[in-house]
């Protein structure tokens, strides 16, 4: 049995509320861990990496196994207490290296995964999810009730969410697809774009970029996609019921079907009715163009 | 245009037009295309402050902010006096009042965070205080400059905790907010009456706000 083995072993049996510390000295070139600890149901997940990747995949047992490849000089510290299981990095000298994880989770378990220079990936999980990196990438696969992802510079991909979505890039891009309930998304310097979207509540603004829109209008639903530099596209389906508000200062408007202007033109900001109107869609661009386009 | 229902539409929406002057207004909206897109600005406007969250600031942070704008001790009924605020007001009364309240927030409890070291937490609700209510930029200068200088003190203390490229993100990602708020002013001096424009300005000193903050906060959990 090896000392990793080990400590899983001593988890299982010792359970919250202990802190455990994984010296790997006896392995090649970079250290790693593995080490598999029972959790009990509603035990939340928060992962620190400063450097590296975390990558959460999950399973159905109620057990976290954290799978680390670091250097040796790194030691992968995991602390189980209340309902916090906590794993981060840590080193004898200085700052931890780069730590890749690979960790594996009940499928429910609610997630907060934090890095600096970190690539966060999570798939399969149905719990909250909470995501934020300052220079990486965000990819989120599944993903209920609410999921928050952040970079600042990186790009963040949510796909198959079904909740609420809150993201956010400072300096790239936003991808949303095949995503169902309310979706807030921001940036500053980046396109986003959101394809395959179910919802009734849709907030995306950003600075400089492009948004494009391609989902469902609800009735009831309140669509708003606004920009400063950048083109705004908004796909609105066959059947639509929505009353529109077109706002820009020095952009375009076009629009694949006929419309009539309901209230009064001011300037470049002005309404119009498709269908019923029931929707309210609000499409602002500063100084770029606002497309209506059929799917 | 103006006539002499637009000072009266503020009253109808909120339903203190005299029962007797209602059926005149609404006679006048069915044929005056300025006055009904005016009431839906009014309309968009309330709908969008009725949406704030209230989030006071920190109290040790408050005191000070609050002098600046000459608010102090409101800070526990700002949400609720939002939401009940009658449109008795004036469209540009409102939204001064509105980032007024956004400089204050925003500002207070980025620098509470900041005080606190607040670590590698969630996301925080990206859109959950946005205010996109119309601001006329002299009304609220003072405020928002003064949270903006705050914030950026807070950035300049812990600049040297941050890698050279976050610095260069961050530095890229506030010139081009300025660069569009600038547009935005230089825009609304053609047209200072855009709901639009005023609006948008609003909104993009917001998020000039929220990426400081962010900064300020990255440049905290360093420490």
């Amino acid at each position: 049995m090896t000392g990793t083995m080990m400590l899983g072993l001593l988890v299982l049996l010792q359970g919250p509320g202990h802190q455990y510390r994984d010296w790997d000295q006896d392995q090649e070139k970079s250290g790693g861990a593995d080490t598999t600890i029972a959790v009990r149901p509603g035990t939340r997940l928060e992962v620190h990496d400063l450097n590296g990747s975390i990558t959460v995949r999950t399973w159905a047992r109620n057990e976290v196994r954290v799978l680390a490849e670091h250097s040796k000089k790194d030691q992968v510290d995991i602390e189980y207490g209340g309902a916090v299981l906590k794993v981060s990095a840590s080193s004898r000298r200085g700052a931890p290296r780069d730590v890749d994880y690979q960790i594996t989770v009940p499928t429910a378990m609610d997630l907060t995964l934090g890095g600096v220079y970190a690539d966060v990936s999570v798939e399969g999980s149905t719990g909250r999810i909470a995501v934020e990196t300052v220079q990486g990438d965000v990819v989120v696969r599944g993903g209920r009730s609410l999921v928050t992802l952040h970079s600042t510079n990186g790009d963040v991909t949510a796909t198959g969410v079904q909740g609420r979505l809150e993201a956010n890039s400072t300096n790239g891009t936003v991808t949303v697809e095949d995503a169902e309930g309310e979706m807030y998304v921001e940036g500053v310097n980046g396109d986003i774009s959101l394809r395959g979207i179910r919802s009734g509540n849709v907030d995306v603004s950003t600075v400089n970029g492009s948004i494009d829109y391609h989902g469902t209008v609800q009735d009831d639903g309140t669509y708003r996609l606004s920009t400063h530099n950048g083109d705004v596209t908004m796909t609105v389906p066959t059947g639509a019921n929505a009353t529109v508000t077109v706002s820009t200062f020095s952009g375009d408007f076009e629009s694949d079907f006929p419309v009539t202007l309901t209230g009064g033109r001011q300037s470049k900001r002005f309404s119009f009715t498709v269908g019923s109107g029931k929707a309210t869609m609000e499409l602002e661009s500063f100084q770029g163009s606002i497309h209506l386009v059929r799917p | 245009m103006k006539d002499q229902w637009t000072d009266r539409l503020s009253e109808y929406l909120d339903g203190e037009l005299p029962e007797a002057e209602r059926p005149a207004l609404e006679q006048h909206l069915a044929s005056c295309e300025a006055c009904r897109a005016t009431l839906a600005e009014l309309r968009s406007v309330v709908a969008r402050a009725a949406s704030l969250e209230d989030r006071p600031p920190a109290a040790d942070l408050w005191a000070g902010i609050a002098d600046r704008i000459g608010a102090a001790g409101a800070e526990r009924k700002a949400g609720a006096r939002w939401r009940a605020l009658r449109l008795t007001l004036t469209v540009p009364q409102l939204a001064a009042a509105a980032v007024a309240l956004m400089a204050v927030s925003a500002g207070g409890v980025w620098l509470a965070n900041s005080r606190q070291g607040v670590p590698a937490e969630a996301a925080r609700p990206v859109s959950a205080n946005r205010l996109t209510g119309v601001a006329p930029v002299s009304l609220v200068e003072g405020p928002y400059e003064s949270a903006v200088r705050d914030l950026e003190k807070v950035v300049q203390q812990g600049r040297g905790r941050l890698d050279t490229t976050t610095v260069r993100v961050m530095e890229q990602n506030l010139r081009l907010i300025d660069t569009a708020i600038a547009q935005c002013r230089q825009a609304l001096e053609a047209d200072p009456a855009s709901a639009y424009l005023n609006a948008h300005l609003a909104e993009t000193m917001q998020q000039k706000l929220e990426l400081l903050r962010q900064a300020a906060r990255l440049a905290a959990a360093r420490t």
